[in-house]
């Protein structure tokens, strides 16, 4: 063989071989490599959704309480930065909201990517970008900001350096606030540039989340919060909630908890408890504001009246357990009216309403026990979730039947509110059905939304159900306004206007059983103009982990305080001609 | 000296096609690699910057063919060895250049491989291949005609002298190891083909490799580039692991023309030495069994001018031109399928520019006027034998037989 055809049968050879490589990459293993090949050209990107803001209405109109801010998280690349000249500058600039100590930035060089601060206001920012160094850049997001500072913190909740709601407002309707990222997906260059090259390309605009704006009353919330704070502090007690709600529509005007936080800084609190709504999210045991109901129940029924009569003997037996009363006074004892037994609020009276609810002057039977269920469960909607845009706590009310020991007794309980657990919203929107001629209305937060700067209100929406008649609703309302005037005689609400209320002393259960050295006190009442519907119910609750508290004593004063100002702030007029 | 003829009209025509289709290459990617420059470099190249250079280039290659075609070799073969000196004291002066750290020299990564002409650079390596060829065709075919290929002295002296020399500027000083491969198969190839005995061509080639080895280990970096060739660690991986994704993604008929995405910064030397993989992934398998066809046919074509050139200076000047050739075309292809170690070599014809589309255009246009020479029979391979005295014989018996 001569030399030269060598050389022609080694050149095929080695041609051969590469057409066998190329067949094997381009043709055999063309999926792997096209998948390699995607894998670094694909530029996807989430183009992140405004979250939206929160509004409280101003006499009618709406006004933000939460907004977003631009704020800035800084980044350094250790492989293109120069550590001297970076850490001096920064560590000048950032200050405080540095987050990263320089040598942990600089000890892995390959990993090219350190934040080194974070929530860094524009102005920082621009100093930052003014001073051009290089391998440091600056990515913005945004962080929530609270233009009136603490107001309404348990009702609004906050939003976690994820970007999730939490708690409140923020927590339950995150979805809406939220909206929904948009996703980019381009084929890009080597420096993340998007390239028109290729079909499969994909742009999904981001949706921003809804502007809410709440039926929340920014100033009655304001003095909500002040009043409590200021009277459960001057009665030395440390928490108290209350809400102000329109019996008329379901709509909350105020919803408040002392002490609150402060959402801009809300993880400098003692613990997770600061940020609990107690109105919503908090059950305990109402006590007597629950004679309301019972009383609401066995008149509805027709079964007795304010001046219906029955026999107190200072207590009763049920399943040969007493029930007491508070009140024990001997001009109590005998036969006496309903009203006395609402106005003293004597537990023997409820108690006997409960057997007459059951048909049955004597004993509790399952009649009464199915009725009693009927009303505070089924129709006041005690027990359960009222339909709130807030996240709720259930609380129990126990059914007619329940495998418990001592039914007849728990149900006995339950006619003064014990042996239950609810929540003050759920007390409040039950209560208001009472009062307003019989109507539940879904209690509600939220007002409408913000759409392009106009306020686009929701619907209004029709009662739920009817809880009593009208007739039983306007005796309730008498019953009510009895009681709050026996009790102020003196005259603190003026002639012409229309207030009713009912106080609250419920034991609380600690280790198991009731503490005697602990109460929880509650008032709840309506106002408005006599001889009108109610133009307003409020609720009330005041506390402390070991301390008595009473609801007369500690209860009524703050109702009484925040009365007075929202009747004044509602401009609830006298009756014509007083 | 045989009559003259038609040259080889195959050579011609596939040098063109692939200087086109290398124009057409760059006019697809030379926007997207003018984005990469502008923005590495904040530079504000036009979008069409490298077409024209290109088209530039191409003019100027042609140009270059046409005079290497028209210049008779028998003027050519004069400036072998001049060529080869100019070649060597070039590389030299480079050295020294880089050495004061003048401007002159332009340098890669720590290589200094190139003379910075304001804007025009210069390889005086491939000066050195064109004079190697002609030097070497020259020497072989002449001690061959003395009996002189087994003398020390007269051959192997000035064979090995002129060879290790380029070798040593090219792959120690210039750290070059690409083209120390292609003057490593323009001089084995001419070796192969001089006739010397096969134990000489053998020794030949255990000195080369036993060389080859020790250069490799002695040397911390190529050593590290051998070990982890193929792996994740290799410095080159990044521009292997690209130039497949590049090939691999275009599949069997490519993306089409300027759909190609590799070229936009993924793959490094995106229109020099990665070239071959752009155009994989812009035509496919399709696209590149036609280059790589184009190449078989064109490398074939250059053995055959060698095998029908009864010269010995000619025939041994052609298989210059094909080695050098071809190995570019191998050691090119080879590095971008992942079969071998990066050595950062052009692909002829088809790489944007430089030094080495020139030079090799040159070569072309030499060994298609030598084409022009060919017998109508192959040449008669003649072994060289140990002894002289075989030799004269053997010319003896030449000379009767002729006469």
């Amino acid at each position: 063989m001569s030399r030269n055809k060598v050389l022609r049968i080694g050149l095929l050879v080695v041609i051969g071989v590469i057409i066998a490589r190329l067949f094997c990459i381009q043709i055999l293993q063309h999926d792997e490599w096209s998948a390699k090949a995607a894998a670094q050209q694909t530029l996807s990107t989430v183009i992140p959704a405004k979250r939206g803001e929160i509004y409280m209405l101003d006499r009618g109109e709406p006004a933000a309480v939460v907004m977003n801010a631009t704020v800035y998280t800084v980044v350094v690349d250790p492989m293109m930065a120069n550590e001297e000249e970076v850490a001096g500058k920064l560590t000048e600039i950032l200050g405080e909201k540095r987050t990263a100590e320089w040598s942990e930035v600089f000890k892995n060089k390959a990993l090219r990517y350190y934040v080194v601060g974070k929530n860094v206001e524009r102005g920082a920012a621009e100093k930052i970008a003014e001073s051009g160094l290089a391998g440091v850049w600056l990515q913005s997001g945004t962080r929530r900001v609270y233009p009136e500072g603490q107001l309404g913190s348990t009702l609004l909740g906050f939003v976690n350096t994820e970007g999730k709601g939490q708690y409140g407002v923020e927590g339950a309707m995150n979805e809406q606030l939220a909206g929904k990222d948009g996703r980019l997906k381009t084929v890009k260059d080597v420096n993340n540039v998007a390239l028109s090259i290729g079909d499969d390309n994909v742009k999904e605009p981001a949706i921003d989340g809804e502007n809410i704006v709440l039926s929340i009353d920014k100033n009655i919330q304001y003095n909500t919060e002040k009043i409590i704070a200021a009277k459960a502090h001057e009665l030395g007690f440390a928490n108290a909630s209350a809400i102000v709600m329109d019996p008329n529509s379901g709509e909350i005007l105020a919803m408040a908890d002392t002490p609150g936080y402060d959402p801009a800084n809300y993880g400098q609190v003692e613990s997770a408890a600061a940020y609990v709504n107690h109105v919503v999210d908090d059950p305990f045991e109402p006590a007597s504001v629950c004679k309301t109901f019972t009383f609401a129940a066995a008149a509805d029924y027709g079964l007795m009246t304010p001046q219906t009569t029955f026999i107190n003997n200072g207590e009763t037996f049920v399943d040969g357990w007493p029930i007491k009363n508070a009140e024990q006074g001997s001009f109590l004892l005998g036969s006496q009216t309903m009203q006395t037994a609402f106005n003293y609020s004597l537990n023997t009276g409820s108690t006997q309403a409960l057997r007459w609810l059951g048909g049955d002057e004597n004993n509790i039977n399952a009649t009464g026990r199915e009725r009693l269920y009927n009303y505070y469960h089924d129709r006041f909607g005690l027990g359960q979730e009222t339909g709130i845009e807030l996240f709720e706590n259930t609380g129990i009310v126990h059914g007619p039947h329940a495998e418990i020991y001592g039914i007849d007794s728990t149900y006995a309980n339950m006619t003064f509110g014990q042996n239950m657990q609810v929540t003050m919203l759920q007390t409040a929107a039950a209560f208001s059905s009472v009062v307003n001629g019989g109507n539940f209305y879904t209690p509600t937060v939220v007002a409408g939304k913000m759409v392009n700067g106009k306020f686009v209100k929701n619907e209004e929406k029709a009662a739920a159900r009817q809880t009593v008649s009208g007739g039983t609703s306007g005796v309730m309302r008498e019953m009510l306004y009895g009681t709050r005037t026996m009790w102020r005689k003196n005259g603190t609400d003026k002639p012409g206007f229309y207030i009713g209320g009912k106080t609250g002393t419920a034991q609380v259960i600690r280790d198991g059983a009731y503490s005697m050295d602990e109460t929880v006190a509650t008032y709840i009442g309506f106002g408005g103009t006599e001889g009108e519907l109610p133009q307003y119910v409020i609720m009330v609750r005041v506390w402390e982990d070991g301390k008595v508290a009473g609801g007369q004593a500690h209860a009524l004063p703050v109702f009484n305080e925040l009365n007075k100002y929202v009747m004044d702030y509602l401009q609830v007029r006298p009756k014509a001609g007083e | 000296m045989m009559r003259k003829h038609k040259s080889d009209r195959v050579i011609g025509a596939l040098t063109v096609i692939l200087l086109g289709l290398g124009l057409i290459v760059i006019y697809a990617i030379g926007p997207m690699r003018v984005n990469v420059m502008n923005a590495a470099y904040g530079s504000d190249l036009g979008e069409n910057y490298f077409f024209f250079h290109q088209i530039m280039n191409v003019c100027l290659a042609i140009l270059v063919i046409i005079a290497a075609f028209k210049i008779p070799y028998a003027v050519v073969r004069k400036f072998g060895f001049a060529l080869i000196m100019a070649g060597l004291v070039l590389c030299g002066l480079l050295a020294l250049l880089a050495l004061v750290n003048s401007s002159l020299a332009k340098c890669e990564l720590g290589a200094c491989r190139w003379y910075n002409l304001g804007g025009l650079s210069l390889q005086p390596a491939e000066i050195l291949k064109l004079g190697l060829v002609l030097y070497l065709a020259s020497l072989m075919a002449t001690k061959k005609k003395e009996g002189k290929l087994g003398d020390l002295k007269e051959f192997w002296l000035p064979f090995g002298l002129v060879s290790g020399l380029s070798l040593l500027f090219v792959v120690v000083v210039q750290k070059d190891l690409g083209t120390g491969v292609s003057i490593m198969a323009i001089v084995l190839a001419m070796l192969f083909m001089s006739g010397v005995p096969m134990r000489y061509f053998v020794a030949t080639l255990a000195v080369v490799g036993t060389v080859g080895a020790l250069s490799i280990v002695v040397s911390p970096h190529r050593m590290e580039r051998l070990a982890t060739f193929g792996s994740e660690e290799s410095s080159d991986s990044y521009h292997i692991e690209n130039a497949m994704i590049a090939i691999g993604a275009g599949g069997f008929f490519g993306v089409g023309i300027g759909n190609s995405v590799q070229a936009t910064g993924y793959l490094p030397e995106s229109i020099n030495d990665s070239v071959f993989a752009v155009m994989g992934e812009t035509f496919g398998f399709m696209g590149l069994m036609g280059v790589v066809l184009c190449f078989a046919v064109l490398l074939m074509r250059l053995l055959r001018t060698a095998n029908y050139l009864h010269d010995e200076e000619q025939s041994l000047v052609v298989v210059g031109i094909f080695a050098w050739a071809a190995a570019h075309v191998v050691v090119n292809i080879a590095a971008m399928t992942g079969l071998i170690p990066l050595t950062g070599i052009t692909l002829p014809l088809l790489s944007y520019g430089g030094t080495s589309m020139l030079f090799t255009a040159a070569a072309l246009g030499l060994a298609l006027q030598l084409s022009c020479f060919t017998s109508r029979e192959p040449r008669k391979e003649v072994v060289a034998k140990r002894t002289e005295k075989v030799a004269r014989r053997r010319q003896e018996m030449t000379r009767r037989q002729q006469i």
